[in-house]
């Protein structure tokens, strides 16, 4: 087995430059240590200006005076860890996530896929490239080894063992990652190399040696297993863009978005998916996160078309607070069907999309309670016999024969009866009389007659037993 | 006749009323044969806005684009009703034969969704036709829905009042209906365009409510209340 491993060693920095766009004027960028205010990462600019990681941050303030400052979050780094361990996910099947930053990929049964290592390798390169991240790959036989040479920074694309034990071989007992007390050990028995600590027996190593630290020798050696667990992303799209700068209108967070759902888009092609619900929590620094639905009508996947739909949201509601951090997530996910040279409703394609597409746009941004479809239902009450449903694509026709049977009643009901104020010219067909809902409490009992007004207005008026003439729809 | 006169017939820089070319604008046929005639032979222009100036609902109005909203629904094209003043019944429509699930109900909050809506509806190649009950329009808002209407293909007609007849308007079909007391709905047409106007005609909307078969009214002596008269 051969592994990959990726070293990550500024991975927040990388993602806050990459969440805020154009990279010429670019302010300098510093990310400092959780508890003392030391600086851990520091962007280009910021290491043009002067500022050196280790360094304390009134140093690095007094070097460079409009530094932006951002406090390490483990919680983020963990997320945005994840988010590239589902990219790559994509090459490799079978990766581990190493918190903080770093992620480990077999990549042995890779090669035949890729043509071969360096085929492999560049592959990786090159997304590594596209998502603007700074990465240390290295190779190694065993998933230590791929670590330790990767921390170096100076791994290389070889599959031979003889030349990873010798690149291991110059590291020095701290770069192996000991720990401080057998780091002190290791020196006092003379040993300052790994490759000095490797050419001795491993039962002189035992003696000397806790057990521990002798299973970790064995481990980046190879000869004892080191199992590792494979991760499988969740079925979930989740994204969250964190904004260095608040960002005040509506037309500032576009770009961004694009740039998330241009993601979510290679994650849906890459799924074989579409969505009809996005979920866009938009983060304010003192105030609850709004929480925006867009929803399409029909399946869809392209950025294009959500970034659409969520402009009509923005231009409906401006932003209450500055955004802080913006999230996208997608838990919906409908599989995608072949298209069809017609559907099963004998539209064509382009019909049906330009169909979705319009009725997403009203909805967006009239919402979705604004539009509805009418259908009959089975009542003998006239205010009951129709109902009022979200727009959606069906096709149930009704047979003729059962339409036919429909009683003759107005194009127009009005949405309450209204009283009949003045006598009606003339009087047509009637009486019709209309009885029920004893069943569940709204009882009618009336008596429909077709009658015309002065107005010349052809009415369907009733008489309720109780309390007199109504109108109740108007025969258009 | 003088020579000149003839020369000055014969050249096309002179338009001639009487040999006025037959409008070749797209249009969908009425349903109505008597309008139809009145129209031109042609319908309701498609591409453009049409207007029925109305005092009050009841008086046939849907009937008139009935045979139209038949036809396009059974084709698989979407009819839009924007903001119509009461519920279309839905039993009553599919007796009439309206495939129901081409028929979509906007209610929007103010004029400007109202405009945004209907020029959406307008551009989309999904739509066959809109029907609109816009309250009160600017002259500048028609013009602008005019546009929005030759960029698409579809029928749209405006339900608006009487009064706004003397109002100038872009539309390029203008009707006046107005009820008579034998059910019959009588049309006259204010403008059309590549013609004249002034054109008139009676459609009998009688079968609306099935009253054919009672040709001389069977006059119910109501149970209607003295009192109330």
């Amino acid at each position: 087995m051969l592994w990959l491993y990726l070293h990550f060693p500024h991975l927040l920095l990388d993602h806050l430059r990459r969440s805020n766009g154009s990279h010429e004027s670019q302010d300098a960028l510093v990310i400092v240590e959780g508890v003392g205010h030391k600086v851990i990462q520091a962007c280009p600019t910021a290491k043009e200006q002067g500022v050196r990681t280790g360094m304390r941050l009134k140093t690095a303030l007094s070097l460079s005076p409009q530094l932006h400052i951002v406090r390490a979050d483990e919680q983020q780094e963990t997320r945005i860890l994840e988010d590239q361990a589902r990219w790559l996910y994509r090459y490799a099947a079978y990766i581990v996530p190493m918190p903080p930053n770093g992620i480990l990929a077999e990549i042995g049964s890779l090669q035949k896929l890729y043509g071969g290592l360096p085929a492999a390798w560049q592959t990786v390169e090159q997304g590594l490239n596209e998502r603007q991240l700074n990465a240390w790959v290295a190779i190694g036989h065993t998933p230590l080894a791929a670590q330790l040479i990767a921390r170096t920074g100076q791994g290389e694309c070889t599959a031979d063992t003889g030349h990873i034990m010798r690149a291991l071989g110059r590291l020095s007992p701290q770069e192996a990652g000991f720990e401080e007390k057998t780091c002190i050990r290791l020196r006092r028995l003379g040993l300052d190399t790994l490759g000095e600590v490797f050419s001795l027996p491993p039962a002189d190593l035992a003696k000397r040696l806790s057990p521990e630290v002798l299973a970790r020798i064995q481990k980046i050696q190879g000869t004892r297993p080191d199992p590792q667990t494979p991760w499988q992303p969740p079925h979930r799209f989740h994204q969250q863009t964190d904004f260095v700068q608040d960002i005040e209108h509506s037309q500032g967070l576009l770009f961004p978005l694009q740039r998330m759902l241009q993601e979510l888009e290679d994650d849906l092609c890459w799924r074989q998916q579409d969505t009809d619900s996005l979920l866009l929590i938009l983060q304010h620094r003192h105030q609850e996160p709004t929480r925006l639905r867009i929803r399409t009508s029909g399946p869809e996947h392209r950025a294009e078309a959500f970034l659409k739909l969520a402009q009509i949201r923005f231009e409906q509601h401006p932003l209450r607070a500055p955004v802080t951090a913006a999230i996208l997530s997608v838990k919906r996910f409908i599989g995608r069907e072949a298209p069809d040279e017609q559907d099963l409703l004998g539209d064509t394609q382009d019909l049906n999309e330009a169909w979705h597409t319009l009725i997403s746009r009203l909805q967006a941004r009239l919402g979705s309670d604004s539009l509805t479809q009418l259908s009959p239902q089975a009542d003998h009450r006239p205010e009951r016999a129709w109902s009022a449903s979200e727009v959606i694509r069906t096709s149930r026709r009704a047979s003729s024969d059962e339409l036919a049977r429909l009683p003759r009643r107005p194009l127009w009901l009005l949405k309450g009866p209204q009283p009949l104020t003045q006598a009606p010219a003339s009087w047509f067909s009637g009486p019709e009389r209309i009885s029920g809902g004893w069943w569940d409490g709204e009882r009618v009992h009336r008596d429909y007659y077709i009658a015309q007004l002065h107005t010349g207005q052809l009415a369907w008026v009733f008489h309720d037993a109780r309390s007199g003439w109504f109108v109740h729809g108007w025969f258009g | 006749m003088s020579n000149i006169l003839n020369t000055l017939m014969q050249s096309d820089r002179i338009w001639q009323g009487r040999r006025h070319r037959q409008s070749t604008q797209p249009a969908e046929p009425t349903g109505y044969q008597v309008l139809d005639n009145q129209l031109g032979g042609i319908g309701w222009p498609r591409g453009a806005l049409s207007e029925c100036l109305l005092d009050a609902s009841g008086i046939g109005e849907l009937h008139l684009l009935l045979p139209l909203i038949k036809k396009l629904t059974g084709n698989g094209r979407t009819v839009f009703w924007l903001n119509p003043p009461h519920t279309p019944y839905a039993p009553a429509l599919a007796r009439e034969g309206v495939d129901l699930d081409q028929i979509v109900v906007i209610h929007t909050r103010d004029q400007g969704d109202f405009l945004w809506t209907l020029e959406n509806c307008l551009r989309s190649p999904v739509t066959g036709l809109v029907m609109a009950w816009p309250g009160k329009l600017m002259s500048r808002d028609i013009r602008r829905l005019q546009l929005a209407a030759e960029a698409g293909s579809n029928v749209c007609v405006l339900f608006r009042e009487r009064r706004f007849a003397d109002q100038n308007s872009p539309a390029a079909l203008r009707l006046d209906l107005e009820p008579d007391q034998h059910q019959n709905l009588n049309i006259n047409i204010i403008k059309r365009r590549g013609s004249w106007p002034g054109q008139h005609c009676s459609l009998t909307m009688k079968h609306r409510a099935d009253l054919s078969f009672c040709e001389s009214p069977r006059v119910v002596q109501g149970p209607w209340p003295d009192s109330r008269r």
